[in-house]
């Protein structure tokens, strides 16, 4: 029967096929013979007719009929009829429209068939058509979209599809190309998502699409890495918080957003992004780029504190959030100074940087010297010895302190240990660990050293270098000193400050915690290891076999002694010795007897352990063979572990550092010069300090590392110490570290200092938001100043004379004073004529001279913006088109006039004028003896803000100023904010009693974002409205000066309730600008 | 001229009357006693240089003490011998301080005017040392009485009256200068400086100062070396706006705000940290080295 039908059929539509390409003919039969056995006839019928109808619908059309018997021949097992007769149906709609698309989908019918099952096919069917719009392009799309369906069925649903094509089909709308790209990738790139996160997946890139939408290539190629940053359970919130962020519209773009919050939570914790992604979403209906910002500062913010103090930070942050998205927003954007205090509130961890200044002063009062405060790790970055980068340590100049401190859960007690460390390192310069003489003798111990002093062929570099060459095994030795030396040290603190003690006491016990079982050791080791303890004040943990009770009894006696209020430097010294002698007598090894013979030993009376002074030259011969270092059979001595708040102690190195800094600054006056270092003394030296490890500080070999670090050494000893302090780059630590020790620097300085600027819309300031670059001005041509004089001479004089009128009002007489020097005659003269009429005269009949001191500091800042360069005459053309009336003969001796006044002197610029009217100021200045500083700025961007010194209030005005005077010349932006702030910084420097900042512009507030975007004027005219305000807070009195016509409007603004003026006519400025400083000092 | 007199427990003196009776306590650090009981029997001015509250006032009151010690007087109104002391006249001078207030000057009597002398020469008539405390403060003027009384003239021109002065044969006048915190302005003209012995005043030693402390606070010793301690270590912050650095005086407050019982740490703060600097960096600095200090 089946072969019937067939026949019947094939015979049937021979003719109507005939016409068409023999492969459709072909294919109606191998179609036709592969579902004869699962149709019904009239199923068949229906079948065979559907094709045949297709091929009369167009032109193209029998090609989707070829499709459609071709995909005959590979239904799937369980496509029913139903599927079938419905992928006909579909063909026949999609072919009237479009031929290619029906073929396109017939060929991928049966595949896709089989992996969403015959009755998705329509719906997806349905969503290839959604992407058609009639046009070529989206006909391929489409029918890509077809194609693909086996791969992408495999890794999404069909109803996770219609996402994917709503996300294609808006992509489309921009980018045929794009949707096209990432419809190829999307199979695979969804493959690597888990199966829960797919549809996020997509929902955010939709949103990205109608936002950002050329992002979306970057999203499809990079998207999976960053979402695995994210824990797995977590990822879908991530991408819906994302998605959020997508629909508004912000400066940064939505991708971007995910972008930064992918990647810093791939730096959090994975078990916090719980507690993190919870936080975030309970930002994100206020503000979802808060949100992501939140996400974004993790790693900062979960830096300075723990994860459970996090949401304190974030609810503080809500608040503000809800009260404004812009104050919010900043505020997670770690952009605004109360975040950051916040922050530091809650921090329990103790910065350097943030306590650094107070540590400074704090050491500096405890040592009377100038130290600075570094951190450790710029200590090691030196390579003068120093590795470690998170001891505490000190070259005798600088105290070196770890970064961090963040071992206790609160701050306080973190400071404090902070403080031990700072302590206990200003101590060593305070009570002398760096000033040992080998021949002074010590207050407390007999002076043994020199009796076993041993022929030198060369007289020591430095009295430590003497000292340690007495011993054959240096190691020990200077272990033995650290200890003496810290002990004396610490209980030198003890007893002077007794304010700290108890925190030093704490930091002791603790490090007691931390020794390590001194049973288990090999018994020098064990030795140095009890001593340790018993200068910790651990006498209680001393451990000891039993029967060799005597040595360490005597060793604990002379750590006692030692003790002594009024120990030096030298007894510690003269204890090292003797605790060596007593070290080298016991031998290294284990001892076998069992740990129950080990027990407590009680020190010596100090007398008694007190060496014995060796008499004369008799001990000496034999002294030297005392001293002799380990011998066969016995375990390598190793150092004792390390106290963490004492830090690293190189006595050697830094006597060292010492002498060379001494000799690379000539020997100060009254010293005796010493012989200055040979490189190799300082190679033998450095060879034999066992403080140094050449091999820890460069891998490679010695020779090359040596001579690296000797160089080091040397660079280091020969940099003046101002220069180390700088490192803060804050307004306050550049003048305060070492001054008057080094010479001045030759090359013009940068200096930076920060500030913060004011954001109108977070209603806060964003910490430390610029960089402001200050440097002296170059000089420039030294005929200027001069010209400008000659130019404005008559100006000259007569500002001069008006200046010198404010003179002599120095002192003036004040009359009808109840008390004074002396009577006024008219006054007295009344008095008399009224008591005689019997009136009751006024009692003041006195005068006085009131000294009125003239005390006037005034800071010109200077706008050299490029829009300076403008030329004069351009402005005024309007005015100079009116000269002439059209009339060709008048224009032409207008143009002739101009053209040589041209030649005579090129246009002024209105730069020029500023630079004239600063000439003529500072003539008027000099004459009435005000303090003045003359500064300019310009530069781009934040980081960025040019402050150039043309004259500080600290230098007279010579040859060298006036040659800078000339180089004021337009630059680029105008970033008001921080140089008034620097300026205002300036002025508070000096003790006037009046200050000014005279501010000269040519127009509004204008930089590289200063603002939203380029346009927009609020935000730079209200940070510089609020750096005024702060100068005004100061006691500076500020003045604007614009020669911007349209300056009425933002200076009103921006001077709220401060002096300022339009100069309309700019060429008025050289007269305008004295006249205006007199008017207002007076 | 006024009489003694009490007034609700205070007792005013005429200024030329007023005389150290109590020896104020005094620890000399040098050989400054014998300096300046050299120059007062020679007649040479002394200049007392120094910073404040090292004991520059102190000084010159416990030396009136010890030159007026030795003299008994008998009283020319009653005829009982009374014990002469040596009259001390302190002016701290201001900025508008000018001689017409250290000479005098006419004032409004009923009918007319009556002078009144000044302190000057109240000290020059009644032969007492004069303190011109902080000389350098009082406006240019002065330096025109102050030249001929330093001299060989010893001699007070009254400009007004048309009369000239010769110096009591006590009188000595006696000036101090801080030369820590005047302005470069200020400074004292040489023409000025070169009439007169200069003695330096320094704050003094720790041991010293703790003895002082303890004396005139009543603190405990402890306390008195804990607290010149402190002293010693603020005085290394001087240029950081701490001017001098922590006078003994203040030190002497926190010594006896603590012997009254109110804790170390909080007297430290309100006598010194407070009372030095606004600087909140630096308050912060001093209140570490306090804590490391007191516990």
């Amino acid at each position: 029967m089946p072969v019937s039908i067939v026949t019947e059929l094939l015979a049937r539509y021979h003719e109507r096929l005939s016409g068409f390409p023999a492969p459709l003919g072909q294919q109606f039969e191998a179609g036709l013979r592969a579902l004869a056995n699962r149709l019904t006839p009239s199923q068949l019928q229906a079948w065979a007719e559907t094709g045949v109808e297709l091929t009369a619908l167009s032109l193209r059309s029998w090609e989707a009929a070829v499709e459609y018997f071709r995909a005959g021949t590979s239904y799937p097992p369980q496509a029913a009829w139903d599927a079938i007769e419905t992928v006909g149906r579909d063909a026949l709609q999609m072919a009237a429209e479009s031929a290619p698309l029906a073929v396109s989908f017939l060929r991928a019918a049966p595949g896709a068939m089989e992996v969403i099952g015959p009755t998705n096919v329509h719906a997806w069917a349905e969503l290839g058509r959604r992407l058609y719009k009639g046009n070529w392009k989206s006909s391929s799309l489409a029918a890509q979209f077809y194609e693909v369906a086996p791969e992408l069925f495999r890794v999404l649903r069909i109803g996770q599809a219609t996402r994917l094509v709503i996300f294609i089909d808006e992509l489309a709308r921009h980018s045929y190309e794009l949707a096209s790209a990432c419809l190829a990738s999307a199979p695979a790139v969804l493959s690597r998502l888990e199966e829960d996160d797919r549809l996020p997946f997509i929902t955010f890139a939709t949103e990205l699409a109608q936002t950002s939408w050329a992002d979306s290539r970057l999203y499809f190629d990079r998207g999976v890495p960053l979402i695995e940053k994210v824990h797995s359970a977590l990822r879908e919130r991530f991408l819906l918080l994302a998605a959020q962020a997508a629909r508004g519209h912000h400066q940064r773009s939505a991708y971007q957003y995910f972008e930064e919050a992918a990647n810093a939570l791939g730096e959090v914790d994975p078990n916090d992004h719980q507690q993190v992604i919870m936080l975030a979403e309970q930002l994100a209906p206020y503000s979802p780029f808060a949100a992501m910002d939140f996400l974004t500062a993790m790693p900062t913010v979960l830096q300075r504190i723990r994860i459970d103090e996090l949401e304190a930070w974030q609810q503080a942050g809500l608040r503000i959030l809800q009260a404004s998205a812009e104050g919010g927003e900043a505020y997670f954007r770690l952009q605004s100074t109360r975040a950051e205090d916040i922050l530091e509130n809650l921090s329990s961890r103790v910065e350097l940087s943030r306590v650094g200044e107070v540590l400074r002063l704090y050491c500096k009062a405890l040592t009377g010297r100038n130290v600075s405060i570094q951190t450790a790790e710029s200590l090691a970055e030196k390579g003068i010895g120093w590795v470690d980068e998170h001891r505490a340590s000190t070259d005798g100049s600088t105290i070196f302190l770890p970064e961090l401190m963040e071992r206790f859960p609160n701050k306080e007690e973190n400071f404090a240990a902070m403080k031990v460390f700072a302590t206990h390192q200003a101590a060593h310069i305070e009570f002398g660990s760096f000033m040992f003489d080998f021949d002074r003798a010590g207050s407390i111990f007999p002076t043994r050293r020199h009796a076993f002093a041993r022929e030198r062929e060369r007289p020591a570099t430095t009295d430590m270098e003497a000292f340690f060459d007495l011993f054959p095994d240096r190691q020990l030795a200077s272990d033995l000193f650290t200890i003496a030396e810290d002990a004396r040290i610490d209980a030198r603190i003890k007893a002077e400050y007794g304010g700290i003690r108890r925190h030093l006491v704490r930091m002791q016990a603790e490090e007691l915690e931390r020794r390590p079982p001194v049973e288990m050791l090999p018994l020098r080791n064990a030795f140095v290891e009890n001593l340790v303890r018993a200068s910790l004040d651990g006498l209680h943990l001393v451990r000891w076999p039993r029967d060799r009770a005597e040595a360490m009894s005597r060793a604990l006696g002379i750590l006692n002694a030692l003790q002594a209020p009024g120990a030096t430097v030298e007894d510690a010294a003269e204890a090292a010795l003797a605790l060596y002698e007593i070290a080298v007598s016991i031998p290294n090894i284990y001892d076998d007897v069992d740990p129950g013979s080990w027990g407590a030993v009680e020190p010596m009376e100090a007398g008694q352990a007190m060496p014995m002074e060796v008499a004369g030259d008799e001990g000496a011969a034999g002294s030297q063979a005392q001293l002799g270092g380990s011998g066969p059979g016995e375990e390598e001595y190793e150092s004792p572990q390390e106290i963490d708040f004492r830090g690293d102690f190189k006595p050697e190195l830094v006597d060292l550092l010492m002498k060379l800094r001494e000799n690379a600054q000539g020997g100060q006056a009254g010293q005796q010069q010493t012989m200055p270092l040979t490189p190799e003394q300082l190679a033998e030296l450095l060879a034999k300090s066992v403080e140094i490890d050449l091999g820890a500080m460069d891998e490679g070999d010695l020779d090359a590392s040596t001579g690296m670090f000797l160089s080091n050494l040397m660079k280091e000893a020969g940099t003046p110490a101002s220069e180390k302090g700088d490192q803060g780059g804050q307004p306050t630590s550049d003048n305060s570290t070492g001054e008057g020790e080094g010479e001045e620097p030759l090359k013009p300085v940068v200096t930076v200092y920060y500030y913060d600027e004011w954001d109108f819309r977070a209603q806060d300031y964003k910490p430390r938001w610029c960089a402001v670059k200050e440097a002296k001005l170059e000089e420039g041509d030294e005929g200027f100043y001069e010209k400008a004089l000659k130019e404005h001479a008559g100006l000259v004089a007569q500002t001069r004379k008006q200046f010198e009128l404010m003179k002599p009002e120095m002192f003036r007489k004040i009359k009808r004073l109840p008390d004074g020097e002396d009577f006024d005659l008219d006054s007295a003269i009344e008095w008399m004529v009224e008591k005689r009429a019997g009136a009751n005269p006024t009692e003041k009949i006195y005068w006085r001279r009131n000294k009125i001191e003239r005390d006037v500091a005034v800071a010109f800042l200077i706008d050299m913006s490029a829009s300076t360069d403008e030329e004069i005459n351009k402005r005024d053309k309007k005015h100079d088109d009116d000269d002439y009336d059209d009339d060709p003969r008048k224009y032409l001796s207008w143009w002739v006039s101009k053209r040589r006044q041209e030649l005579t002197s090129p246009p002024k610029r209105i730069i020029d004028l500023e630079k004239e009217s600063t000439v003529l100021l500072m003539t008027a200045l000099e004459t009435i003896g005000d303090q003045y500083g003359i500064y300019g700025f310009s530069g781009y961007g934040r980081d960025n803000v040019e402050f150039f010194v043309i004259k500080d209030f600290d230098e007279t005005l010579d040859q060298k100023i006036k040659n800078r005077l000339d180089k004021i010349t337009p630059i680029r932006s105008t970033r008001m904010g921080p140089a008034i702030r620097h300026a205002t910084f300036k002025l508070m420097q000096t003790d006037a009693k009046v200050k000014i900042l005279f501010l000269l512009s040519d127009g509004r507030p204008q930089d590289h974002g200063y603002g939203r975007d380029r346009t927009e004027k609020e935000y730079a005219i209200h940070d510089t409205k609020q750096a005024l305000n702060e100068a005004k807070r100061e006691g500076i009195t500020p003045f604007a000066l614009t020669v911007d016509r349209a300056g009425h409007d933002y200076l009103k603004t921006m001077c709220e309730d401060m002096g300022y003026e339009v100069v309309a006519d700019i060429e008025s400025l050289p007269s305008r600008l004295p006249t205006l400083y007199r008017r207002l000092t007076e | 001229m006024a009489e003694n007199g009490s007034v609700q427990g205070a007792t005013i003196y005429a200024v030329e009357e007023y005389s150290v009776h109590e020896e104020p306590y005094y620890l000399p650090i040098g050989d400054e006693v014998q300096l300046f009981e050299t120059a007062y029997r020679q007649r040479i001015p002394v200049l007392l240089k120094g910073p404040t509250g090292a004991g520059k006032t102190r000084f010159v009151e416990y030396m009136a003490y010890r030159l007026g010690r030795p003299m008994l007087k008998v009283s020319s109104r009653t005829g009982e011998e009374v014990e002469h002391r040596m009259p001390l006249i302190t002016v701290a001078c201001h900025e508008d301080l000018t001689a017409s207030d250290l000479v005098g000057r006419y004032l409004l009597d009923t009918d007319g005017t009556r002078w009144v002398d000044g302190p000057l020469t109240r000290a020059v008539k009644v032969g007492a040392i004069c303190y011109l405390d902080e000389v350098v403060e009082a406006r240019k003027d002065t330096t025109v009485l102050i030249h001929p009384l330093t001299d060989y003239r010893r001699l007070l021109p009254i400009e007004k009256l048309g009369q000239v002065i010769e110096a009591a044969e006590g009188f000595l006048l006696v000036i101090s200068y801080n030369p820590g915190y005047q302005s470069a302005l200020k400074d004292l003209k040489h023409s000025t400086r070169q009439r007169f012995i200069a003695i330096e005043f320094n704050y003094p030693p720790r041991d010293a100062e703790a003895q002082i402390i303890a004396h005139e606070s009543g603190c405990d010793d402890r306390t008195a070396m804990d607290l010149a301690r402190l002293g010693e270590k603020v005085r290394n912050l001087k240029e950081h706006g701490l001017g001098e650095g922590v006078s003994t005086r203040l030190l002497v407050y926190a010594g006896r705000l603590i012997a009254q019982g109110i804790p170390a740490r909080r007297a430290c703060q309100v006598a010194i940290t407070w009372a030095l600097t606004d600087d909140s960096e630096v308050q912060r600095s001093i209140e570490e080295v306090v804590t490391s200090i007191f516990e």
